[in-house]
């Protein structure tokens, strides 16, 4: 193993390239990593994706011994040898990011998992801050931790923390100086100690230890690949795959597995000995909360409570009474004739004058939607998701509905993004990142462009379906509905890849802090200005161009047979059908304007609500998903939804006319 | 385990007494006949003729003859029946036979063909006391994987409190009850690694929170929510 300077941080020169100098957070997810996060860095914090992957990254700068210096909060991870995509991104910071100063942030609740981390780092040969964090907690339940012996056991200096009531914080920079190395190193079965070493030989020097990546190799780390491939010649990486290979099959049990079992019965030697356990028989509230959300009846209360609060605050409330403010009052009244005012003063052009302010124009209408339409949905929806995610409620929503989703071969993870959906599907098809595999990302997707309405076009929808019977809602939910499952089912059937384990980590519910809930408020809103307002100018210059050079009218006239013949409606509906395509509740806000002028009758009203609500995703939503996915997904996920839309709209219309059914 | 992938007829229900080109000796042969008479038995069928069928080749008939002059089985007519020593003695095969097929399918997750050659194997040579240890592993089960009755042993008729299974899968813990893991079965290496960071693995004391809508199992101060699956795959030792 490498010998570091026991002094790294007192040299001069680390203060001098500022730059290269980083405090790097690690830690199992929910033990407080954000809350430390956001009390060293303050407001100004940048979240993007991690090169290459789609894993988000906070970073943001902090003042250590009179510098700014980086701070980079790595995504939670319950290893160091990755499972996920969260996990190996952490690893590679760890890899990459060299003489950084790393803060583990533990919760000392769960000292066995987070030692089980803090081995791992001692294994890399990086010194640690081992921060244990929610001391509160684990006092409530009893636990008392000897840090003295831990520090002695472990080699790793130890602080205590409250990170919500900021108690202890301030000593995290301050402990920060002298670093040393932390001594839990564990030696593994012979065998395995002999592969290891044999295969430390060929590695480069590193910022991590030749060891700790001998032992991911080992393990069938194959995440390592690339920068494998990038330092070694193919043979060596043969023979170290043949090292690997022989070494397994002396073993019927896989080596990451018992590499795993040996660190925990160390970390259950140490856990053993530092701390002191009184059992304490009062249940708390919040446990007893957590027991009733994930409860098979009582749960469903819970559930069906919270979508009802979700819907009022961000249905009712945000898409309602914030949206008409912002667009009829603040850009109605206010900005856009401003705009207009000025623009005509100052662009002697008209084409130019259109495109600022003119039916597509940029100022007009991207921003209009940007700012008035969409901001204030997703403000609330951000708050609520905020509260939702703090509380631990997130995650027992997953459990509630994980055997829905396992009938169409998903699992419960994926409400998430789709009660995100209901919200706003170019946002929600953002968050399948959470979903583990590459199928279920793509399956989640798919089902959310298909038929998840957005709130803006839930509002529309709701409000031309309330004229008539209640069976006409029963009738639009039930189709949509019926197609989501069926093509969810076949879509889980026929594409390859195996469905994700659901093994997910309840956290303890607990009692949102509204400052750290504003905070991250704040960083999703900049995000989600960064992400989609330039793609509501691109999709709007594209209509504009549309528009300019008639292609509009051109589809518009090439369409009509197909709304004509097909769907059986008036072809005035085609240009409804076509603003659907830019966003969704336009759309349906032309067909509203068609059903007030009793253009259209009750049946014709269904097929057009059920086939608009399939149709494809708004243009923000296309371009997300081109990104996320890539063009032949998104291509080919465009093309089904087209498809499916006008054939279950057409089936739609058949049956409806050869039965005679009247609504 | 080595095993030998030979071909053969995959059931626990009739087999011909000498299946095994290993059943050589005169023990295992006796053995291998008693189970047969067993098995026909249990099918409705007690004809001698059959036995005969089976017996056909000399040596064979010699073993049978053996038998009844050392008093394990006898005619009656055309009608075969087992004496008490033979009665005995078959009721102890077939038990071994069975509980090893239980274990080494449902445990040791061996095809159904690879199960039923071992079990052939370990019928002739497990003592009493490994067979008890195997029933009482697996929780005394009364059927074999092809719901034939297991004969029950001394173990099973022990007190209540011996007759817990001393290892069972966590979805057989009562919610609220707690084991200790002693292995987890899985076929999903990945799965195993993403348990073990959490904690979940052999040694650590678990408890069943819940088991629907989605079962919910502790580990220290980590709840984790899992697939129905996971809880058939992780075994625990009451505690």
């Amino acid at each position: 193993m490498r010998k570091r300077g026991k002094n790294r941080g007192m040299e001069s020169k680390d203060f001098n390239r500022k730059s290269t100098k980083k405090i790097i957070l690690v830690g199992n997810p929910n033990v407080g990593k954000s809350v430390v996060f956001n009390y060293l860095t303050g407001k100004y914090v940048v979240v993007s994706n991690y090169p290459g992957t789609t894993v988000e990254v906070s970073h943001g700068t902090t003042k250590w011994r009179g510098k700014n210096i980086t701070v980079l909060d790595t995504p939670g991870v319950n290893s160091l040898l990755p499972t996920s995509e969260d996990e190996i991104v952490t690893r590679n910071i760890l890899l990459n990011e060299k003489d950084a100063l790393i803060v583990q942030v533990a919760d000392a609740k769960n000292l066995r998992r987070s030692l089980l981390i803090s081995s791992q780092l001692s294994e890399m040969g990086l010194p640690f801050l081992l921060v244990l964090n929610m001391e509160d907690e684990a006092r409530e339940r009893g636990i008392k931790i000897n840090y003295q012996e831990l520090y002695s056991l472990t080699g790793a200096k130890v602080i205590s923390t409250v990170a919500t009531q900021k108690k202890n914080l301030e000593k995290i920079t301050e402990e920060l100086v002298d670093l040393r190395e932390a001594t839990l190193n564990i030696s593994y079965h012979p065998a395995l100690e002999e592969a290891i070493s044999q295969i430390a030989e060929f590695l480069p020097e590193e910022n991590i230890s030749p060891r700790s990546i001998a032992i991911m190799l080992l393990s069938g780390d194959k995440s390592l690949k690339r920068w494998l491939h990038a330092r070694l010649p193919e043979s060596r990486i043969n023979e170290i795959e043949a090292i690997r290979r022989s070494c397994q099959a002396g073993f019927d049990q896989p080596i990451s597995y018992l590499i795993n079992q040996v660190r925990l019965e160390k970390v259950d030697e140490i856990v053993r000995r530092v701390t002191m356990i009184k059992p304490i028989k009062r249940k708390r509230l919040s446990t007893r909360i957590g027991e009733l959300s994930v409860h098979p009846f009582w749960g469903v209360v819970i559930l069906i409570g919270a979508v009802y609060l979700l819907y009022q605050v961000i249905g009712v409330f945000g898409a309602g009474v914030a949206v008409d403010f912002m667009e009829e009052t603040v850009f109605g009244e206010y900005i856009n004739p401003f705009f207009i005012r000025w623009t005509g003063r100052l662009v002697p052009v008209a084409w130019l004058r259109d495109l600022l302010v003119g039916q597509y124009g940029l100022l007009t209408m991207a921003m209009t939607y940007a700012f008035a339409l969409i901001l204030p949905i997703i403000t609330f929806f951000f708050i609520a998701f905020g509260l939702m995610e703090d509380s631990g409620y997130l995650p027992r929503l997953a459990v509630m509905s994980n055997k829905i989703f396992r009938l169409i071969g998903l699992n419960g993870k994926a409400i998430l993004p789709m009660i995100l959906g209901l919200g706003c599907a170019t946002m929600a098809t953002l968050t399948t990142r959470i979903l583990e595999s590459k199928r279920d990302r793509i399956i989640v997707t798919l089902l959310l462009a298909l038929g998840v309405p957005c709130s803006a076009q839930m509002a529309v929808i709701f409000g031309m379906l309330s004229g008539f019977s209640p069976m006409m809602v029963v009738l639009w939910a039930g189709v949509v509905g019926l197609v989501l499952a069926v093509v969810g089912y076949l879509a889980a059937r026929y594409l390859p890849g195996e469905a994700s384990d659901f093994v997910l980590e309840l956290p303890p519910i607990r009692l949102p802090r509204i400052g750290n809930i504003l905070i991250k408020t704040l960083s999703r809103i900049e995000w989600y200005l960064k992400e989609a307002v330039p793609l509501f100018a691109l999709s709007t210059f594209i209509l504009f161009i549309m528009d300019k050079t008639g292609i509009l009218i051109n589809i518009e006239k090439g369409a009509s047979p197909l709304i004509k013949g097909v769907l059986g409606l008036p072809v005035e509906t085609t240009q409804a059908f076509l603003i659907g395509f830019l966003r969704r509740d336009y759309g349906a806000a032309g067909l509203l304007a068609l059903a007030r002028a009793h253009a259209l009758s009750a049946e014709q009203i269904l097929v057009a609500l059920v086939t608009m609500t399939l149709f494809v995703p708004c243009l923000a939503n296309f371009l997300v998903i081109v990104k996320e996915r890539g063009w032949k997904i998104g291509a080919a996920i465009s093309g089904f939804i087209l498809a499916v839309a006008f054939t279950v709209g057409g089936l739609l219309n058949l049956i409806l006319k050869i039965t005679g059914f009247k609504i | 385990m080595q095993f030998n992938w030979g071909k053969r007829k995959p059931h626990c229900h009739i087999r011909g007494p000498f299946c095994h080109r290993e059943a050589e000796t005169r023990d295992r042969a006796i053995d291998e006949l008693l189970e047969f008479i067993w098995n026909l038995r249990e099918n409705g069928v007690s004809d001698v003729a059959d036995l005969q069928r089976e017996a056909s080749d000399p040596e064979a008939r010699n073993i049978l003859s053996y038998m009844e002059q050392e008093g394990l089985f006898a005619r009656e007519g055309d009608k075969v029946y087992l004496k008490e020593k033979g009665e005995e003695k078959a009721r102890e095969i077939i038990r071994r036979h069975r509980l090893t097929e239980r274990l080494l399918m449902e445990i040791f997750e061996l095809s159904e063909e690879e199960a039923e050659k071992e079990a052939c194997k370990l019928e002739h040579i497990l003592s009493p006391e490994v067979t008890d240890s195997v029933c009482t592993f697996l929780g005394h089960p009364p059927v074999c994987p092809h719901g034939k009755p297991i004969p029950p042993g001394k173990c099973c008729t022990a007190p209540e409190k011996s007759v817990r299974p001393l290892v069972m899968p966590l979805n057989d813990l009562d919610p609220g009850a707690e084991g200790r893991i002693v292995f987890i079965s899985t076929n999903f290496p990945a799965r195993l690694d993403k348990l073990s960071a959490l904690g979940v693995a052999p040694g650590s004391i678990i408890k069943m929170r819940q088991k629907k809508p989605s079962p919910i199992i502790q580990v220290g101060e980590t709840t984790v929510a899992v697939d129905p699956e996971i809880v058939h795959d992780i075994y625990v030792k009451a505690v």
